[in-house]
């Protein structure tokens, strides 16, 4: 006999207001059904409301732990609406900042994903490290949420002194490797709670159009940083780490090793941050008409503006944006389909999924 | 990157564009490599894309001025390549593509959900974003009269 468990979107198991019905056979999960947008805000419509700088102070409020990347990949579709380039101290700083929040988010998730595993201290030593990236972010930028970096034709502060960061961000790798990766790649706990489940196979994650870390994890190779590279990525030096497994330890582990990519270009763009102006000095910003499209690499996968703009207007006609979780959340369905109920909570968990973002 | 690695690459997308029989170049513009898709229907275009191992992105929405009607910008992306394929629709409706990628329901669900756009050949679930049960009152100036499958 089948039967339906509700599960949100109020629920001490989800960190976010979304509800999942699991059609369940005794312990087992048979089916699922995913529902969102309890906290639909209708960003893209008062986008439409608001000037060039307005609706970057808007769009950076689209996601609280990403705001950055959204910023980035706006201002990269409006430059390209307006014919501005971005100096190169603007561009590698852009980088900077992009791979800080990478480290912040995937540190993040990787606390949440221990909590969920049962595995407290793992995740109060997560969230010390989180705050050691954020206490970065704010040296930089002044704020540890929405840093305001982001500007059409550059970025709005500079690095003053990006070795004094770069030896914040090296006794922050250092911690890495000493705590958090051998922890979760060899500690029992970790493993036997994530190894086998919720496995996403190559042939579902390319179906589901699956995006990032999940992807990645699915064997499938696809980074924009690498793929198409944007600010300063076509001058840095990094691997993509994949996995073929498919499932919860595929999908820690590639995060694991993207932490340690990411200390990898975070020390490239801060030794080798060229001199320079920060932004493109214009007095006054016009647009041409048309639609520009940018993509960039978030930390749960590839975010997508599409903006659309008339001259002469204050205004854009229409930005849409399309969100990494927008794109893996569908697959959870398969995740979940003959795994333990008491797994599902951390199989969800695991393509660290953000409902800011999906119900911007 | 040289040229004789960008050679690959461009004919891939020649080649496509000789599959889908279309003569018009591709256009690269805002980020895009756009197609016109001429009468190539929307279906056939996805399974074109399917055989060539594209990924699909998303379908950008964009309601057009006074009964102009909507354009949709369906986006793969094929090795890196942002691909772009713009449709107009005098009405609001167009064949849905949901069976030949299920990659496409949510963008289906939104579009149909903020534009009541019918994607043809589908059915829709309870609306994605909101509660309720009337269409197209994010994005559209006017609440179209729409029934919903509940």
């Amino acid at each position: 006999m089948s039967y339906k468990i509700p599960m949100g979107p109020y629920h001490p198991a989800l960190e976010e207001p979304y509800k999942l019905d699991l059609i369940c056979e005794g312990e087992t999960v048979s089916d699922a059904k995913l529902h969102i947008g309890f906290n639909f805000r209708g960003i893209e419509h008062l986008a439409e409301t608001r000037n060039y700088i307005q609706v970057i102070a808007l769009m950076e409020r689209v996601c609280g732990i990403c705001s950055n990347i959204h910023t980035l990949t706006l201002c990269q579709a409006m430059e390209k609406l307006t014919g501005l380039t971005p100096p190169p101290r603007a561009q590698y700083i852009r980088v900077v900042i992009a791979e800080l929040e990478r480290l912040h988010s995937h540190v993040l998730w990787a606390g949440i994903a221990a909590k969920l595993m049962g595995f407290k201290t793992m995740f109060m030593t997560c969230f010390e490290l989180r705050e050691q990236v954020m206490d970065i972010l704010q040296a930089i930028s002044g704020n540890r949420v929405n840093y305001s970096m982001n500007r059409i034709g550059g970025v709005n502060r500079d690095i003053e002194d990006p070795l004094a960061i770069l030896a914040m961000v090296e006794a922050l790798e250092r911690e890495m490797v000493r705590t958090v990766i051998p922890i979760f790649t060899t500690s029992t706990t970790a493993i036997s709670r994530c190894a086998g489940i919720g496995v996403l196979t190559n042939e579902k994650a390319v179906s589901c159009g699956a995006v990032g870390p999940v992807a990645r994890a699915s064997g499938l190779p696809q980074d924009l940083r690498r793929a198409a590279p944007y600010a300063a990525y076509s001058e840095m030096e990094f691997d993509v780490p994949v996995q073929e497994g498919g499932d919860v330890k595929a999908r820690l582990l590639v995060r694991a090793l993207e932490i340690m990519e990411s200390c990898k270009i975070l020390r490239q763009a801060l030794t080798k941050m060229p001199p320079g102006e920060l932004n493109a000095g214009e007095s006054k910003i016009v647009f041409s008409t048309g639609t520009a499209t940018s993509r960039v690499e978030a930390p749960r996968g590839e975010v997508m503006y599409s903006v659309s703009w008339k001259e002469g207007s204050r205004n854009p006609n229409r930005v849409h944006v399309r969100t990494p979780t927008f794109a893996n959340m569908p697959a959870i369905r398969y995740m979940v389909i003959g795994a333990r109920l008491a797994d599902t909570p951390l199989i969800q968990a695991s393509i660290d999924p953000c409902y800011s973002c999906t119900d911007r | 990157m040289t040229a004789v690695e960008t050679l690959p690459k461009m004919s891939v997308l020649e080649a496509l564009r000789e599959t889908l029989g279309i003569a018009d170049p591709w256009v690269e513009n805002g980020g895009v490599r756009w197609l016109s898709p001429g009468t190539l229907s929307v279906r056939e275009l996805a399974k074109a894309m399917n055989a060539a191992k594209a990924r699909f992105v998303t379908i950008t929405a964009f309601q057009l001025p006074g009964d102009a009607g909507f354009r949709l910008e369906y986006h793969w992306d094929l090795d890196g390549k942002l691909l772009g394929f713009p449709y107009s629709l005098s009405g609001k409706s167009i064949e849905s593509i949901y069976d030949l990628s299920e990659a496409v329901d949510w963008i289906e669900r939104e579009i149909h959900e903020g534009f009541a756009v019918d994607f043809v050949g589908r059915e829709y679930e309870p609306l994605l974003l909101r509660q309720g049960d009337t269409l197209g009152v994010n994005l559209r100036d006017a609440v179209a009269v729409t029934e919903v499958k509940k």
